[in-house]
């Protein structure tokens, strides 16, 4: 196969197999042994076909496909760069490791129910969204992203999840509503859809209050995908509901996509400095670092404590659009990166937590340390990786946006950052401290072990974690060329319309 | 030298061993003690074989070692051993080893693994604390400062059953970590100033530093750091608390080494830090506090650590004020104390650890009469003690003769000798009642009275080091060259020559000291008076540091769970008022923005002279009607009425604006839309039984208000757009080449399923999911409804229904088929086919039955559904394989003699959309049938009682 | 007519706001569903509108007529229906379960999500 046939499909496979599998596990409906298997081979797959796009992208920088080879701004195109590319890479990489997880805690029930489907249906959504390089086809993934999402929240259909799931359901679909609108405004402002083609007409028209507010009604839809302040209400409620696997993929992934999408839009479509919308970002993902981790610092049962801090690290990611240089975008690349594996893991191991200890409240469990000490070493690795405690992988993250700040001459929003720094290693060692350290709070006789697959998966992020702490240097070197992108539209805009397959190096 | 092995390998050893040592430890049981020694005394000769190069006072010699870590944000482990890092490598390596063998011995056996973990602890502290004092690299100094921080943390939990231990540990943690923080700020500020996150380049060039507008804030935070971690006051009362860790680590981290972090640093930094007096003025006005405040708390407290804690602290006060001093006497001040004060603090905690080990009485008050029982402690305190007192020929002698001369050189020299005396006096009698009271007075026991007696893994320590505290007094050339000389060079800056001797003539500092120990003495003998005078004191606890540290912190923690009750309250409505409220003023802000910019509207004389075209006006109007009447009418029928109304509007809205498509899907859509919702709120209730309900209108002012303001944005909002001039280039370019290359007439189906074939893939997607969504969510068990229930619906329907249902059935799938393969080039496509196909299984359920239907489709919804995707999928395979481009439609002509057809892979991917609205609608069908069935049969069974109705109106 | 579509769509999205306020969740939902109709009228007033001609290309013509109205638009808003009825559909459905589980359509009594703070 010829080299641009490879290119083109290593970019669309991270969107075509998670669909197929989505479409395969429907059709074996009646076997739940067939879609487990299925979906175990599947996730494989997509694992080496997202590496393989990343492999591509720092080959060719930037791949751009054009679906049914309509050229743009005509047709549909997939766009690949080291932005999404690493994103649709961590993606796989969750989607594998749940998928473990999966094999383990979804009971009948919870297949019967279409869980697999629904599993795959996300993937496909979260990933499209990744990849899309079209501002319709992205309404249309973050649509796939939220129906299939709904559809995993309520599986089991305890009150909990109900109540999660209403919250959830009317404020994003609120959200959604706001996108289209943005949407069909911003079309009826450039008659264009493609983000490379907006990126080329919207500089040259004139500021109107219509195109003003379509971007400020961008920013809202994509504050409530990701969880700004104060538009995050629906998280907290829904996650700690959701089982654990379901809330890990939720927690690394769905966020993310709205981040994604505010960092591509803010970036390609209108740029941060003009129309005061910087500033307006800087408070925000202030605020939201402060209001979530304080939310955190308050609670007691892991994943609520685990669900407030999704909140404030968004916070900490935001602050990249907010200062703009090179340096922050690549520090904010760098941290969702970081921040995916670490707070997936975190979930999943809430449910380990919960599996040997009986409790998801950390009062009520204990003692663990010296019945689990392996488990102990698993916690504490993703835990003091979220504080940000060198030298593992939060720490650079932190490193690369604070001092961005400072050197931005936005102190002040270093110190805030700092200071959440501080909450957040007091929330984590409250964890610690309860669950690990503590004698048990209820004396048990037999020790409960966890079953391997279960762990599994916890290892395996674990160990990512440590690498991206030990080993940074080819994840820094990696985000910086991925801010290039992020910092300058030409490049992005003259890789789609000169050579759609592949375009010549640049550098940062 | 043959002998120096490069620094990266003593610190990758050093990790190495001590991680390893975690695991093979506790293999070792009763040698562990000796066989992790190895580790730190390894390291001790591997600095040792150091030591000769750096012995010379003409210059400043410096080994350093650069391997890259991070390089691309300058973060690289750029090793450096000067005479100053090579004091601190030698009292960390060396005491680690004492601590280790103290350590194992002061575990019993059937504790080994504790024993083990601890003995681990101490070595990985141990490595961090080397990385700390060896790495030049800022960022890299403060990555194994927060080590040490967490270690710490580790070890004064390390009896982490005791509640006790953990809050020390945490409050520990949140002071040093977060002084940490504040210190990352600093040094990110310095490296940004300077340049470089190279310690030695930016002590090189400290009027740069000092130039900078950031100096005031970076040496603020830097201060902040290192106070923290050398518990100055205010942060000082971590420390005494810290004595919660078991005693071996106290007197290795809270003595010995890592307290004396925050001197390094301030050490290090002291050419920038002394670029401005008034910063050397704060911290010698922090570090005299510092030094009496301890004092005083040194006589208040009764614990014997807690006593050794306090007077540390002191000697950590005197260690700042003598940074603070300039000139070569006090880097000689610095440097000396260290070394002595290591010596004697350590030797004293490890006796101290002795005592109550072997009484289990950890008060002063309760311990006496030891001699007998430990005759080699007792001697090996006395000598510390002595030491520490500052008494001739031992080191601790020559070193407290260097601080006063330094301190005489104060600027206020009064105030700082005094001070000095008083404290050093304090240190006097400590040292004086530490080693009397347990050993000297009261009645003498016997080792029956005793857990246990002598044992050498214990005592070796504190003997060791009190002999070395006289032999490098004695011999105090030894340090004077090797050590000392070296340190307070490199601290220095420039070569000197280091004088370090006991006998310097009569000089005032010799007068000074011998008063310091008179008025200690007076100390000694009076201490039971001294304490109770100080207990008069006992006010001035109440603002305390420790007070305000809690005072804050649980202040903090208070005030987040206020604003997350606030914030995160729980109240769906709440939740959705902000939200909306948010969206509108953010419209509000973009339109105020907007309109700052240039014309708001484009050109708004084209609104007057546009036509209004009169039939149209009046479906708007409709439109807007149903809307109002759907939001304030109170009866739920109503407003779904309204809706539906108001769809079949917009249905014709698109109708008279050429978009037959359009309207066809909005009418069936809406239709469903209808019917889905009437069918569910026949279960739901749809008038409130709330009291204070009543009324036809459902009126809320406050919402009313919000909405109107909210409608009035999209307004401007949506004119200040669609006035604007439009640009048709990519319309155009559809309506040229839908027939010439995508072989379809109706360019809204071609783009559907060509142009933009993503999108519908995606869209079709959604309805799948949803219905497999909607599936899991309302399924229920197969025992809640009896089998014939989903067969026929309410009563036997009449056979000429039975047969026109049938036969509108085949009817209705011929012609959803036929819409279907039409849609290319006429309205009409897989969409809605499906709907009408879905319409036609209804007609039959209707009449026979859910599962009879059901039967008629011969396979699961859910597949039905699934295949559809596949297919559409599959349609899009061929193009990626043949034109390297998925979802490229590939052609042929089937020729059928007397016509040839079109026949593309459009019409598989077609089909699919076809199948998936299908299945899916289908699946929807069957749920909220069982639902309302199994309502039905749940009324049957509870006897016409139903749950009582309790929906509410707003 | 743009003034009216415009004032049209206003109109509209007031309406499906104040639904949204209210605490019955049906109503909620139908709020929404009254909301996405807006979003797909602002979509097909953007592609401009006047024309009455369907895109549909003549028999025996190549191209489309000047006349004929824009098409993009329609084919976005037809996707955008589908998927709106989709997720209201769903909705409904967790209305349906909303009402059985918590006996109320109510949403203030739905707290089980967010009973125990802190």
């Amino acid at each position: 196969m010829d080299l641009q046939t490879y290119n083109i499909l290593v970019t669309i496979w991270p969107v075509l197999i998670p669909l197929a599998l989505a479409a395969i596990t429907a059709c074996l409906w009646q076997s739940p042994t067939a879609q487990r298997a299925v979906g175990m081979i599947g996730l494989l797959a997509l694992l080496g076909s997202s590496l393989a796009l990343v492999d591509a992208v720092t080959r060719y920088d930037i791949l751009a496909v054009e679906f049914g080879s309509w050229p743009v701004p005509f047709g549909i195109s997939f766009v690949a760069d080291r932005l999404s590319a690493a994103m649709v890479a961590i993606a796989a990489t969750l989607a594998f490791c749940v998928g473990l997880y999966a094999l383990c805690e979804m009971r009948r029930v919870h297949i019967s129910g279409g869980f697999y489907p629904l599993f795959f249906g996300m993937v496909t959504g979260v990933n499209g969204a990744f990849l899309t390089g079209d501002i319709f086809n992205l309404y249309v993934w973050f649509e796939v992203m939220l129906v299939t999402s709904l559809g995993l929240l309520v599986l089991g259909k305890t009150k909990a999840q109900i109540d999660g799931a209403v919250k959830y359901a009317i404020l994003n679909l609120i959200g959604t509503v706001f996108f289209l609108i943005a949407v069909g405004l911003l079309y009826g402002a450039a008659g264009t859809l493609a983000f490379a083609d907006l990126a080329r007409v919207l500089p040259t028209l004139d500021a109107s209050p219509g195109l003003v507010a379509t971007a400020v009604l961008f920013l809202c839809a994509f504050g409530i995908k990701a969880g700004f302040f104060p538009l995050f209400f629906w998280l907290p409620a829904s996650y700690p509901t959701a089982p654990f696997a379901i809330s890990a993929i939720f927690a690394g992934l769905l966020t993310k996509v709205g981040v994604y999408a505010a960092f591509r839009v803010f970036t390609l479509l209108f740029e941060v400095e003009n129309s005061g919308i910087r500033e307006i970002v800087a408070i925000v993902a202030a605020f939201t670092m402060v209001i979530g981790v304080m939310g955190a610092a308050s609670q007691w049962s892991m994943r609520k404590i685990l669900s407030f801090h999704i909140v404030s690290q968004i916070g900490y990611i935001m602050m990249g659009l907010a200062i703009a240089t090179p340096l922050a975008m690549a520090g904010a690349v760098f941290y969702i990166i970081h921040h995916i594996i670490v707070k997936a893991n975190l979930f999943l191991l809430a449910g380990v937590v919960r599996h040997a200890s009986g409790s998801d409240d950390v009062r009520k469990s204990g003692g663990m340390l010296k019945t689990h000490p392996w488990l102990a070493v698993l916690f504490l690795i993703p835990a003091l990786s979220l504080a940000g405690l060198p030298p593992l992988s939060g720490f650079w993250a932190k490193f690369l946006v604070i001092d961005a700040s400072f050197k931005a001459d936005m102190g002040w929003l270093a110190g805030v950052a700092l200071f959440t720094g501080l909450l957040t290693l007091y929330s984590m060692m409250k964890i610690w401290m309860e669950a690990f350290w503590k004698a048990p709070a209820i004396e048990r006789k037999a020790v409960r072990s966890v079953p391997t697959i279960m762990v599994a998966p916890v290892v395996i992020l674990a160990a990512i974690t440590v690498t991206i702490g030990f080993w940074a240097e080819p994840f820094i070197a990696y985000s910086q060329m991925a801010s290039v992108t992020l910092t300058d539209p030409s490049v992005y805009v003259q890789a789609i319309f000169n050579n759609p397959i592949q375009v010549g190096r640049f550098n940062p | 030298m043959p002998f120096e092995i490069s620094l990266a390998t003593i610190l990758i050893v050093a990790f190495a061993g001590s991680i390893a040592s975690f695991f093979i430890l506790p293999r070792f049981g009763k040698l562990s003690g000796p066989v992790a020694a190895l580790l730190p005394a390894g390291l001790f000769a591997a600095f040792i074989a150091y030591l000769p190069s750096l012995a010379t006072d003409e210059q400043i010699v410096t080994h350093t070692q650069q391997v890259n870590w991070v390089p691309s944000i300058d973060v690289n482990l750029a090793l450096r051993l000067d005479g100053f890092s090579m004091l601190f490598a030698l009292l960390i390596t060396g005491i680690a080893a004492l601590v280790v063998l103290y350590a194992a011995a002061y575990y019993p056996d059937e504790k080994a693994n504790e024993r083990a973990r601890f003995i681990a602890f101490i070595l990985l502290f141990m490595s961090a604390m080397l990385g700390a004092v060896l790495s030049d690299n800022v960022i890299a100094l403060f990555i194994f400062w927060e080590m040490t921080s967490l270690i710490s943390f580790m070890l004064i939990g390390f009896k982490s059953t005791s509640a006790a231990a953990r809050k020390a540990a945490l409050q520990s943690l949140i002071i040093t970590a977060g002084g940490g923080l504040a210190l990352f700020g600093g040094l990110l500020i310095a490296g940004m100033e300077a340049g470089t996150f190279s310690l030695s380049a930016m002590t090189a060039d400290p009027e740069g530093l000092a130039a900078s507008p950031w100096f005031a804030i970076m040496v603020a935070l830097i201060l902040l750091g290192a106070f923290t971690k050398s518990a100055q006051f205010p942060f000082h009362f971590w420390l005494p608390n810290a004595m919660q860790a078991p005693t071996p680590a106290s007197a290795y981290l809270h003595s010995a080494t890592m307290v004396k972090l925050g001197i390094y640093l301030l050490a290090r930094f002291d050419p920038v830090l002394s670029q401005s007096t008034t910063v050397l003025n704060i911290m010698l006005g922090f570090g005299l506090v510092t030094m009496l405040v301890a004092a005083y708390n040194a006589i208040r407290t009764d614990g014997l650590k807690s006593m050794l804690a306090y007077s540390t602290v002191a000697s950590l006060g005197i260690l700042v004020t003598l940074i603070a001093l300039e000139g070569p006497g006090a880097s000689i001040g610095v440097a000396g104390f260290i070394l002595a004060h290591a010596l004697y603090k350590a030797a004293l905690f490890f006796s101290a650890g002795i005592v109550i080990h072997a009484t289990g009485k950890p008060k002063v008050a309760d311990v006496h009469g030891l001699l007998y029982v430990f005759p080699i402690t007792a001697a090996a305190t006395v000598l510390a003690s002595l030491s520490m007192a500052g008494l001739p020929p031992f080191i601790g002698f020559i070193a407290k003769e260097y601080v006063i001369e330094a301190k005489l050189e104060a600027s206020f020299v009064f105030l700082v000798t005094a001070a000095t005396v008083v404290v050093n006096a304090v240190l006097v009698a400590v040292a004086g009642v530490l080693a009397l009271k347990p050993f000297f007075t009261g009645p003498m026991l016997k080792k029956s009275d005793c857990i246990h007696g002598e044992t050498f893994g214990m005592s070796a320590g504190p003997a060791v080091l009190a002999i070395l505290g006289i032999a490098l007094g004695v011999f105090a050339d030894i340090p004077q060259f090797l050590i000392v000389g070296p340190a307070a060079i490199a601290l220095n800056g420039e070569p000197f020559y280091v004088s370090f001797e006991l006998w310097a003539g009569i000089t005032p500092m010799l007068l000074l000291s011998i008063l310091v120990v008179a008025v200690g003495g007076v100390f000694i003998w009076q201490w039971g008076r001294l304490r109770r005078l100080v207990a008069h004191l006992a006010p001035i606890e109440k603002l305390s540091a420790e007070r305000g540290y809690y005072f804050l912190f649980d202040g903090l923690l208070a005030l987040s769970k206020g604003t997350t009750r606030t914030v995160q309250n729980g109240s769906m409505r709440s939740y959705v008022v902000t939200t909306i409220g948010v969206v509108a003023v953010a419209l509000i802000y973009g339109i105020v923005v907007g309109f700052a910019g240039t014309n708001g509207f484009g050109d708004v004389s084209a609104l007057v002279t546009q036509p209004i075209r009169p039939y149209l006006l009046i479906v708007c109007l409709l439109v807007a009607a149903s809307a109002v009447v759907a939001s304030i009418s109170r009866s739920l029928v109503v407003a779904v009425v309204a809706v539906g109304l108001l769809g079949y509007g917009i249905a014709l809205v698109f109708l008279m604006n050429g978009a037959p498509d359009l309207a066809l899907t909005q009418f069936s859509v809406e239709t469903l839309f209808v019917v889905i919702v009437m069918a569910v709120l026949v279960k739901l209730p749809t008038i409130a039984i709330r009291r204070g309900d009543h009324g036809r209108f459902d009126f809320r002012p406050g919402d009313a208000l919000l909405s109107i303001a909210f409608a009035l944005t999209v307004f401007v909002v949506v004119l200040s757009i669609a006035t604007k001039p439009f640009d048709l280039t990519v319309t155009q370019y559809f309506a040229e080449r839908s027939l010439s290359d995508a072989f379809g007439r109706n360019v809204v189906n071609v783009i559907l399923v060509d142009f933009r074939a993503l999108d519908t893939l995606g869209e079709i997607a959604v309805v799948a999911f949803a219905a497999i969504s909607v599936w899991g969510l309302l399924s229920i068990r197969k025992t809640a409804l009896p089998e014939t229930s989903g067969d026929s619906t309410v009563t036997m329907p009449s056979l000429i229904f039975v047969t026109t249902a049938r036969f509108f059935f085949v009817i209705m799938i011929a012609v959803s088929i036929f819409v279907l393969f039409r849609g290319h080039n006429e309205p009409g496509g897989g969409f809605i086919g499906g709907l009408i196909a879905s319409a036609g299984f209804a007609v039959l359920a209707l009449a026979l039955g859910v599962n009879f239907a059901q039967k008629r489709l011969w396979l699961h919804p859910i597949v039905v559904m699934g295949i559809g995707l596949v297919l559409a999928i599959v349609s899009g395979l061929p193009g990626a394989w043949l034109n390297g481009s998925f979802l490229t439609h590939q052609w042929g002509d089937l020729n059928l003699g007397f016509t040839s057809i079109k026949i593309g892979t459009t019409m598989i991917f077609d089909l699919g959309v076809f199948l998936t609205v299908l299945g899916g609608v289908l699946a929807f069908m069957v749920r909220v049938q069982q639902q309302n069935a199994l309502v039905i049969h749940r009324e049957k069974a509870t006897a016409e009682t139903g749950p009582t109705l309790q929906g509410v109106q707003q | 007519m743009t003034v009216v579509y415009a004032a049209m769509i206003s109109i509209i999205a007031g309406a499906g706001i104040y639904m949204l306020l209210a605490r019955n969740l049906v109503r909620m939902i139908l709020g929404i569903a009254l909301l996405a109709a807006g979003a797909n009228v602002v979509i097909f007033l953007s592609g401009r509108l006047g024309s009455v001609a369907p895109p549909i290309i003549e028999r025996g013509t190549e191209g489309l007529a000047q006349t004929a109205a824009n098409s993009l638009p329609q084919a976005l808003v037809l996707t955008a229906i589908v998927i709106g009825f989709a997720l209201t559909a769903f909705a409904i459905a967790l209305a349906v379960k909303a009402y059985s589980s918590f006996q109320t359509l109510d949403t203030a009594a739905m707290t089980a999500a967010e009973g125990e703070q802190g």
